[in-house]
């Protein structure tokens, strides 16, 4: 079985599992198991594909055993693979601190088999190489985030989770009809096939194209002014969900974006100039709307946007140094807004509260929960030596190379924002003394304070976002072989149609 | 070295770890880090003074040029000292200072520990970024360090404002050592001096650099954060805030000025900030009642003075700044100490309240005086000798601003010979005020207890030193000497003497330490022309005031924009979305518009557009709720007859199957819903709303009609037409649809279907959250006639479905139709007979029906996969059955059936979360699990 023949694993393993899981449906057992088996799988099997896409570049099946583009084409290429890799390694810590915690929600019959759906489609949409299976995969993902959002149950989260469904739903029926409109006007939707066709199309044509795809992900990655919806969206769900949302939705988005415009459009200087804007209003109302918050879980979720910020600026350089660390940077927010969010789920359990106001001193009463948080925090922030300062510093390095300083400026002063609002969360939650009685009754339990499991789990994200900072070099080379590979589509458009035209 | 500073890492995060179980102990385990440093110093030492740094680099991200680069000059070896020797004396006097019992020691022993470590990695850093990594390290030890004392609110707030004061410098520092560092062509500090940029763009990058030294060295503006950071405990203010990190900023501008001095601009900056810093923090430390606070101001203004001289950029000044630098760090250490002695022991630190204290108090005194002297700048001490040369060199130094050098070094020492005095008054019980004195705050004098030995030792030591190294300064001389080397590599420093000769510089010192005697004299007159002077300048803003109105004036402005851009409001959402996706591709679509387009080809067109278009405007507009779901069936209706004209009767089977069973399925859900539609959506105005609806339906219009004009212009064939070519031949069925779903599109329809069963799991989920209690029956009493009827139609129903799954391939049909027809026969046994007669004719949990059908469809995916080939890769089964005879058919038909089976599980499910007596599937499923679990 050569290589080739992984590439549709990550999809159809967790397909797999899931239909699985629901048939197995009366063993809580089983069902654990099998999410289990399934995502350590993937994350073998990516790895392996991110091996061997590194050293051949793109590794290519076509659905069917067709040619593409009368098959679906699947493509791993570096990027694709990166984001396998760690999409399956946060998918898999998250289904631990899942099992972990045990409670209702994540124990729901459903929880498990959508889980694994979601997991299929977040990897979908990385490998396709087809706009429309692209589509499907998304559809995947947001059937089963519609379903896991409102998963406990609760009013309120319903009136969240309505919020989240009606926004997606259009962002969905956008992106359709822009395929249609595709597809009418090119007779295709394989992706490399659109990149050659495309350059024949009209050129103001092709920029509404462009511009309308930038819309569509840019709903789903929380783009200004798009994202609105997000932080009211977000954070109600349960823990684990929340986590793995916050941490891996937005930036399938972020990586929609990545692929679509820099395959299939010649990623004229203006698109460049626009999306460096869209970043820098991205950024700076994500982190006002952040430091604005007396909610760790909203603080958090304001974030999200704030960092997507960061990714598009790199985009939005257009050099292969800023999409490169574009990719760093996403390798890096994913591991640690999941971790963030897992501690967030651990200081809700511990304190019976989100709310800043209404807790304090955990520094004192659950250590172990504040040194988890302490180093993604960090990291989120920019301070060295952890991960988000070098993945903010490569974007300031490539962006003063660009010479585009008010961006970098603007980056730069958010990143003091974001410490600023970290420091509110640490003070808040970590320091003083409780002010007034939380809403619920706190849980303590375990030998660490907390279910060991959770702990774990969140650990084990932490010493990744570790180890990101120790191996940042080799990774960085990677992030740039990804970005050198991203600024020439020729490369991608012969691995997918060979000799065909 | 990395092993030191690992070293240091690992024992901090293991002294915090252990938390509060060493008790004060943990500062004996955290002596071990500065011992070790000077273990590995010591032996080094000679090299180094001899001019020969010791090196040492780990690459880390070679594509960023970030890399940890050490290397231990002489200059580096001063720093070291300081922290090193300073740390072992803390540690020593914090074992007296802490009381066995008080939380929280542990963790500031690690964190000192883990600061130590970056200090030390700053100052021996020869890298800038490598720089730059320790810089923020030690801010955020710091910021740990001083709100440690958790719940006292002023501890939280001057933590908070030294992370943001020197965070922001450290930032815009960043800024500027990535410009210079791509300027030069290198980050390495060495290369950089030797080989300096110039232009534009690194006379910026050294402003932005400037500005993240001063705010670290708490230059005016930025100092207001130091005597902030005095509510931390007294060993962690004497090693952060006085003898080690407040010098980071003048150890880089020491680095940088020996070559950048000369750059437009880098004087004026630095020496105008250097000497108002020295000359405000004086005169604030003159005014202070509390010792810890005076001696905060004292720093400041100290650290005033060293900016000043690293940077005039002459290697005359820098010498005398290393001398600064030892004899600060002596000084200002011994003096912190025996503030945190008298407030250990008395429980103020008000000099107003301390009436003198009583024989046993002698080492403290001595302390008090030998230290406060140095830093007066009185002979025979080194702090008199650093001045001697400071002044020395500024008369002697050939570059503009050298006088003003000289005259803000005299006005700021007459201040610091003041608050020195002020200082020593304020021990010895001089300075007390019945004012300041109540029933609540007593005077303390002679009666207070004796400081044990231990506690009071490391002060005294420091001070010792004090005196010796003014009395024989050959000590340091050839440390400082190679340190002024390293600095300025064709320096010629004159030897470091107590006694110069007559000069002018003493003449200057003279004249000091005079008025500054007349000052401490007539120090109540001093007091109330300070005050005078002050009634007028209270009125302006302070710099700590200012900061916190900044903060405050940011905060709401961050509330005012998230209340606008957050309102909660989903119909204001979606206008945004929709308003800019109608915006943003209309301009330059229309531009590849050239002509309108046939509108109709055939008279049919027009009703069916007309009735598709009626119907969705229709849905917008009434208001119960049932006739809104059906004029959605009409316009779906109208969508299956464009279909049957286009030629697609496949396509059209499939529309109507699914608007038939979405309305069934709608008058299922509308039930338990209120009748009509609550308008919700008040928060956008009827006419924004149609506004944007139209901008909307207008841009998708130009787009399509450009969409498609396109294809004319530029022939490309379309992927269908390869399709319909090798369907039969290559796909092995006749029926392209179905081709095309199960074989060249097959994974879209796993997915597909996949989605499907998401929705199953959903509508259960939703369905338990809606309602719990049991519909009320409503019409469904089980009649004899109709349900044998019913029975009758559902077999034949399910036959027909039966054959669509397993011609479709051929004929029109497939898995999909034939699943919904089946679940059209469903709803039939559903009218009939409610749920009991579903589950009576089709005992199979819908559950299983589901996933049994995607697992069905997955596997014949992966068996492909499995046998080498490509996921979903069909093969052809040829039969010779019994009866039957020869049977031909394709891998797609098992995929197909798990179609067909997924589509009858989600209407299953819908009936069972839904209809009347809905089993709670969920709890069927998973109940005892729940309980096992």
């Amino acid at each position: 079985m050569s290589t080739a023949s992984l590439v549709p694993l990550p999809i159809v393993l967790p397909l797999f599992g899931a239909a699985l899981s629901v048939v197995l449906g009366r063993s809580r057992v089983a069902q654990r198991a099998i999410s289990l088996a399934v995502l350590a799988a993937m994350a073998v099997v990516s790895v392996a594909l991110l091996v061997e896409a590194d050293r051949e570049g793109h590794v290519v099946q076509v659905a069917g055993g067709w040619s593409a583009p009368l098959g679906i084409a699947l493509v791993v290429d570096r990027l694709a693979g990166i984001m396998l890799v760690v999409s399956t390694i946060v998918l898999l810590a998250v289904m631990i601190y899942a099992v972990g915690q045990g409670s209702q929600d994540q124990e729901r019959v459903s929880f498990h088999p959508l889980y694994l759906v979601l997991a299929a489609g977040v990897s979908a949409s990385f490998i396709t190489g087809d706009l429309f299976n692209l589509f499907v995969a998304f559809e995947m993902m947001l059937a089963a985030s519609y379903v896991l959002i409102t998963l406990g149950g609760r009013p309120d989260q319903v009136r969240s989770g309505m919020t989240y469904v009606v926004i997606s739903l259009v962002a969905s029926t956008l992106f359709i009809s822009v395929l249609a409109l595709l597809y009418a006007a090119t007779g295709t939707v394989n992706m490399a096939d659109l990149s050659v066709r495309l350059a024949e199309v009209d050129p103001g044509l092709r920029a509404a194209f462009s511009v309308m795809l930038l819309v569509v992900f840019g709903i789903k990655a929380g783009l200004f002014p798009l994202f609105f919806w997000l932080p009211d969206s977000y954070p109600t769900a349960p823990g684990p969900v929340t986590a793995i949302f916050a941490g891996l939705l937005t930036k399938v988005g972020v990586y929609a974006i990545i692929r679509t415009q820099l395959l299939m459009f010649d990623t004229p200087e203006w698109l460049g100039t626009t999306l460096l804007w869209v970043a820098g209003s991205t950024m700076v109302v994500g982190v006002l709307g952040a430091i604005a918050q007396d909610d760790m879980k909203r603080i958090l979720a304001f974030h999200i946007i704030s960092q997507i910020g960061y990714m598009i600026l790199g985009l939005g350089l257009l050099t292969v140094a800023g999409i490169a660390a574009a990719v760093f940077y996403v390798i890096h927010h994913i591991i640690v807004k999941t971790t963030l969010f897992l501690v967030a789920g651990l200081v809700d359990r511990r304190a019976g509260t989100s709310r800043l106001s209404e807790m304090g001193g955990l520094v004192r009463s659950a250590p172990v929960i504040a040194a988890l948080f302490a180093v993604p925090a960090l990291s989120l922030a920019g301070l060295p030596p952890f991960s988000g300062f070098l993945a903010k510093f490569a974007l300031v390095d490539a962006g003063l190379d660009a010479d585009r300083w008010v961006i970098v400026a603007v980056s730069l002063a958010v990143g003091l924002f974001t410490l600023f609002s970290m420091t509110k969360i640490w003070a808040g939650v970590f320091w003083g003394e409780r002010d007034s009685e939380p809403t619920r009754a706190p849980l303590v339990g375990g030998r660490l304070g907390s279910p060991v499991w959770m702990v774990i789990a969140t650990g084990g994200l932490v010493a990744a976002s570790l180890a990101f900072s120790i191996w940042a070099g080799p990774l960085h080379e990677l992030s740039l072989r990804a970005a050198a590979d991203l600024m020439d589509p020729a490369r991608y458009v012969d691995a997918v149609l060979g000799g065909r035209p | 070295m990395f092993p030191l500073l690992i070293l240091h890492v690992v024992l901090g995060a293991v002294v915090v770890a252990l938390g509060d179980r060493l008790g004060r102990r943990a500062f004996a385990v955290a002596a071990i880090a500065p011992a070790a440093t000077l273990a590995w110093l010591i032996p080094q030492l000679g090299g180094i003074v001899d001019g020969d740094p010791v090196t040492s680099s780990i690459s880390w991200v070679s594509g960023l040029d970030l890399a940890l680069e050490l290397r231990a000059d002489a200059f580096s070896a001063v720093m070291l000292l300081l922290v090193s020797v300073i740390g072992l004396a803390v540690c020593a006097y914090a074992l007296g200072y802490f009381g066995a019992g008080k939380a929280g020691v542990g963790r500031l022993a690690g964190l000192m520990t883990i600061f130590a470590g970056s200090m030390s990695g700053l100052v021996l850093s020869d890298h800038l970024l490598s720089l730059f990594v320790f810089w923020e390290l030690t801010s955020v030890t710091s910021y740990l360090l001083i709100g440690n004392d958790d719940t006292n609110p002023r501890a939280r707030d001057a933590g908070l404002q030294a992370l943001l004061i020197t965070g922001s410098g450290g930032l815009v520092m960043l800024a500027g050592l990535v410009l210079l560092g791509q300027s030069a062509g290198t980050y390495r500090l060495s290369e950089l001096v030797a080989s300096p940029p110039a232009g534009a763009v690194s006379t910026t990058a050294l402003m932005l650099v400037l500005i993240g030294a001063f705010t670290k060295s708490a230059q005016w503006p930025f100092s207001s954060w130091l005597p902030g950071a005095m509510v931390a405990p007294t060993p962690i203010s004497t090693y952060l805030h006085a003898a080690t990190m407040v010098k980071a900023g003048v150890y880089l501008v020491a680095r940088l000025a020996p070559v950048f001095a000369t750059t437009a601009g880098w004087r004026p900056v630095v020496l105008a900030v250097g000497s108002v810093t020295m000359i405000v923090g004086g005169w604030r430390a003159l005014r202070q009642v509390d010792l810890k606070v005076l001696l905060a101001h004292g720093t400041v203004s100290q650290l005033g003075f060293m900016m000043i001289l690293v940077g005039a950029g002459t290697y005359g000044l820098a010498q005398a700044a290393v001398v600064v630098l030892l004899a600060h760090g002596a000084f200002k250490a011994a003096l912190f100490m025996v503030v945190g002695v008298i407030d250990h022991q008395t429980h103020t630190r008000d000099i107003r309240r301390l009436a003198g204290f009583g024989p046993g108090w002698g080492s403290v005194k001595v302390t008090a005086v030998l230290a406060a002297a140095s830093m007066a700048g009185v002979p025979p001490l080194l702090g008199f000798i650093a001045k001697e040369k400071a002044l020395l060199s500024a008369i002697d130094g050939h570059f503009i601003g050298a006088w003003w050098v000289v005259a803000a070094i005299v006005v700021g020492s007459v201040l610091t010979f003041s608050y020195s005095a002020r200082f020593v008054l304020g021990v010895f019980g001089r300075l007390t005020d019945e004012s300041a004195v109540d029933a609540e705050h007593p005077l303390v004098g002679p009666e207070v207890a004796v400081p044990s030995r231990a506690f009071t030792a490391p002060g005294l030591i420091l001070a010792v030193f004090s005196l010796a190294a003014g009395l024989a300064p050959v000590l340091v001389d050839s440390l400082v000497a190679e340190a002024t080397r390293s600095l300025h590599p064709e320096a010629k420093p004159k030897a470091v003497v107590l006694w110069a000769g007559f000069n002018s510089a003493l003449a200057l010192s003279v004249i000091v330490i005079a008025v500054g005697v007349v000052a401490a004299l007539a120090g109540r007159r001093v007091e109330a022309a300070q005050t005078a002077f002050h009634r007028p300048v209270a009125k302006l803003p302070t710099a700590d005031r200012s900061f916190w109105v900044l903060l405050q004036s940011v905060l709401r402005a961050a509330k005012r924009t998230t209340r606008i851009v957050q309102n909660g409001s989903l119909p204001i959402y979606l206008m945004v979305i929709l308003g800019v996706s109608a915006l943003a591709p209309i301009v330059p679509a229309a531009t590849g518009l050239d002509e309108l387009p046939v509108f109709a080809d055939t008279w049919l067109h027009i009703p069916l557009a007309a009735l598709i278009v009626a119907a969705a405007v229709g849905s917008t507009i009434v208001h119960r709720r049932i006739a809104a779901a059906l004029m959605l069936g009409a316009a779906g209706y109208g969508m299956a007859g464009l279909y049957v004209v286009q030629g697609a009767p496949d396509l059209a089977l499939t529309q109507f199957a699914i608007e038939t069973l979405a309305t069934v399925l709608f008058v299922l859900v509308l039930q338990v819903l209120p009748r009509t539609f609550t308008d919700r959506s008040a928060a956008v105005i009827a006419p924004v709303r149609i506004v944007v609806a139209a901008a909307v339906g207008v841009s998708v219009f130009v787009f399509s009609l450009a969409a498609s004009q396109s294809r004319a212009d530029v022939d490309q064939a379309s992927i269908s037409a390869e399709m319909l070519e090798r369907s039969v031949p290559d796909g092995k069925g006749a029926n392209v649809v179905n081709v095309i779903l199960v074989d060249f599109r097959g994974l879209d329809t796993l997915g597909e279907i996949t989605v499907l069963l998401v929705a199953g799991l959903g509508v259960v989920a939703l369905a338990r959250t809606v309602h719990r209690k049991r519909l009320e029956t409503t019409s469904l009493v089980p009649s004899p006639v109709v349900d044998a009827s019913a029975r009758v139609l559902f077999a034949s129903i399910l036959a027909l479905s039966i054959y669509f799954l397993f011609a479709g391939h051929n004929q029109p049909g497939g898995g999909f139709v034939g699943g919904l027809t089946a679940g059209a026969a469903i709803s039939l046994l559903y009218i009939a007979g409610g749920n009991p007669a579903v589950r009576r004719l089709l005992p199979v949990r819908p559950w299983t029906v589901l996933g049994g059908g995607l697992l069905i469809a997955v596997v014949t995916a992966i068996v492909p996969i499995l046998l080498g080939g490509a996921v979903l890769e069909h093969a052809l089964f040829e039969a010779e059955l019994p009866l039957l005879g020869k049977i031909k058919t394709t891998s797609a038909l098992p995929f197909d059936i798990g179609v067909f089976l997924v589509v009858i599980g989600l209407v299953l499910m819908a009936y069972e979360a839904f209809g009347d007596d809905p089993e709670d599937s969920e709890d069927s499923a998973g109940s005892r699990a729940v309980v096992t679990s």
